[in-house]
């Protein structure tokens, strides 16, 4: 299993946008946008729904279940801040309640060989200071 | 077809040495390419009237210093004082391919003669994605925290999904590795010129970032490369024979920046770019006698492949067995080594191996009788280009 505890991950910078992404990750709640005119949830964010060019978007939260949509996993040292978790698997969740919506995250407890596409996930949180909270993903149980 | 088909010509065409790190400036390498295309053609430097460039350093976490790690428009004008400039441009969004396609714009229009362009790329010392730093602003924020750093990880996503929704196996991928190094032996301008590969060596190579092995990922390096282009008209009565653009498109599906590993989103790129192309040109896959593919990363030629319109989806690991890719193939592919082989330069160097095959200027590596030469410029998803060549319009 990778070993996540030596690791300094970036810490993510909300902006006008993806505020309420973040804040509802605080309160362990995934949010993503969804557009007011025809229904369609997305991520990342964006200023107007992708799909109708709506300009009237809110964050509602929705089930954190899903599916690997595809992974790398990462041998390479060059970056530092996460050399020592190497070998692990960077993953690409679908959600099942948010078709094309792709969120990315790691595999937490389990070994980076579970990484498949197509096997079912589901979010956790991950605390990394008092402001910000990463969604995180770990296989469904 | 398009009204403009054949119209304007790639001429000449110019090469700096390759090294693999910065021993001068990026400026000295942009400049001897420059006049290397100019002379190619048999002009003189005060007959060029335009210039176009795209200059981004796509190596993160490093200064973009004008002359020193990039070349821009501006660096150009003040290195080369022309004194008949008309008119110039940094392209953005489609990399140095819509730089290729502003300059041809430009000449249909009528506002320059002799455009330029040029492209030429930094390998800065040290880490190439040098990714230091407490947080991540912007798209990064979605994928920074997870340890998504350079674009290695973002293409290796798509390829996972792309090879488990397949069935597919990564080993297969040797065949593009070796073949496109075994072309590179040809081509003295390659980094890896005199440097074999092997399957053994490929398969045996250190894991980067899963799919992708070291062999999957080209080669950073210090170099420059450029073209000059006119009119058709203009060009037959320069020294090379001219290549002609028959048809161009540019990537028009869009993408959410941070929104990454969509292998849907590298297919409709890919098809929104070569469904222009095929239409302008008159041409269909089947046409073609030689390709170039983007290979930043060597995925990004399975996603062209079938992208464009050359194999089926979920094939094209298959379509380049069997020697299909070789030069005495039924398409010879990436014949100068491509980006694996020749270098980090982006793809101006697959549309001048595009250009030198259709003009039959391609030397020891010339696929015989090649006439329709097609060039996917970058990856299909977010930069790409497509671009077809002849040597004779039909």
């Amino acid at each position: 299993m990778s070993d996540w505890s030596k690791v300094t991950r970036p810490i993510p910078v909300p902006n006008e946008w993806t505020k309420p992404f973040w804040d509802a990750a605080k309160q362990e709640v995934l949010a993503l946008q969804r557009c007011q005119s025809c229904g369609h949830l997305q991520h990342p964010p964006y200023p107007t729904c992708t799909q109708c060019m709506g300009i009237d978007l809110k964050f509602e939260p929705v089930e954190g279940k899903g599916k690997i949509y595809a992974y790398t996993i990462m041998y390479h040292t060059g970056d530092k801040r996460f050399a020592p978790a190497v070998p692990y698997a960077s993953i690409i969740v679908e959600l099942d309640a948010a078709p094309g919506a792709l969120l990315a995250g790691n595999l937490l407890d389990a070994p980076y060989t579970e990484a498949k596409v197509g096997r079912p996930v589901e979010v956790v949180f991950q605390k990394l200071n008092d402001d910000i909270t990463l969604p995180q993903f770990r296989l469904a149980r | 077809m398009w009204e403009n088909r054949c119209k304007v010509a790639v001429s000449g065409v110019g090469f700096s040495k390759i090294t693999r790190s910065a021993d001068i400036p990026l400026a000295a390498h942009a400049l001897e390419a420059v006049k290397a295309a100019v002379e190619d053609s048999g002009l003189k430097m005060s007959d060029i009237d335009g210039l176009a460039t795209y200059p981004e350093l796509p190596a993160t976490g490093h200064a973009e210093i004008d002359g020193v790690t990039i070349v821009s428009v501006n660096c150009m004008m003040a290195m080369l004082r022309l004194p008949n400039l008309a008119w110039h441009i940094q392209t953005e969004s489609v990399n140095i391919g819509g730089a290729v396609q502003q300059a041809t714009n430009a000449l249909l229009a009528g506002v320059c003669k002799y455009a330029v362009v040029w492209r030429a790329m930094h390998n800065p010392k040290g880490t190439y994605q040098n990714l230091p730093g407490q947080f991540a602003s912007g798209a990064a924020q979605f994928t920074a925290p997870y340890g998504f750093g350079g674009p290695g990880q973002g293409m290796a996503v798509a390829y996972t999904r792309w090879l488990e929704t397949n069935n597919q196996n990564r080993e297969k991928m040797a065949t593009l590795a070796v073949t496109q190094r075994k072309h590179a032996q040809m081509n003295p301008y390659a980094y890896f010129y005199g440097t074999p590969l092997t399957r053994e060596d490929y398969l045996n190579s250190r894991m980067v970032a899963y799919p992708f092995c070291l062999y999957d990922c080209d080669i950073p390096v210090q170099g420059a490369v450029a073209i000059v282009l006119t009119l058709a008209d203009r060009a037959r009565d320069l020294k090379p024979k001219p290549a002609y653009i028959a048809g161009y498109g540019q990537r028009l599906h869009f993408e959410v920046a941070g929104r990454i590993g969509s292998l849907s989103s590298y297919m409709e790129g890919g098809r929104s770019s070569s469904h222009l192309t095929w239409e302008r040109s008159g041409f269909t896959p089947k046409d073609v006698d030689v390709a170039q593919i983007y290979d930043g990363f060597s995925a990004s030629v399975i996603y062209g492949l079938e992208s464009y319109g050359f194999c089926k989806e979920g094939e094209a690991l298959d379509f380049i067995q069997d020697g299909r890719i070789e030069l005495d193939g039924e398409l010879p592919l990436n014949t100068f080594g491509g980006s694996l082989s020749s270098g980090r330069i982006h793809g101006l160097q697959h549309i001048i191996e595009g250009v030198l095959q259709a003009s039959g200027r391609a030397g020891e590596r010339q696929v015989k009788g090649a006439n329709v030469s097609f060039v996917g410029a970058s990856a299909p998803i977010v930069q790409g280009t497509t671009f077809i060549f002849v040597g004779e319009p039909y």
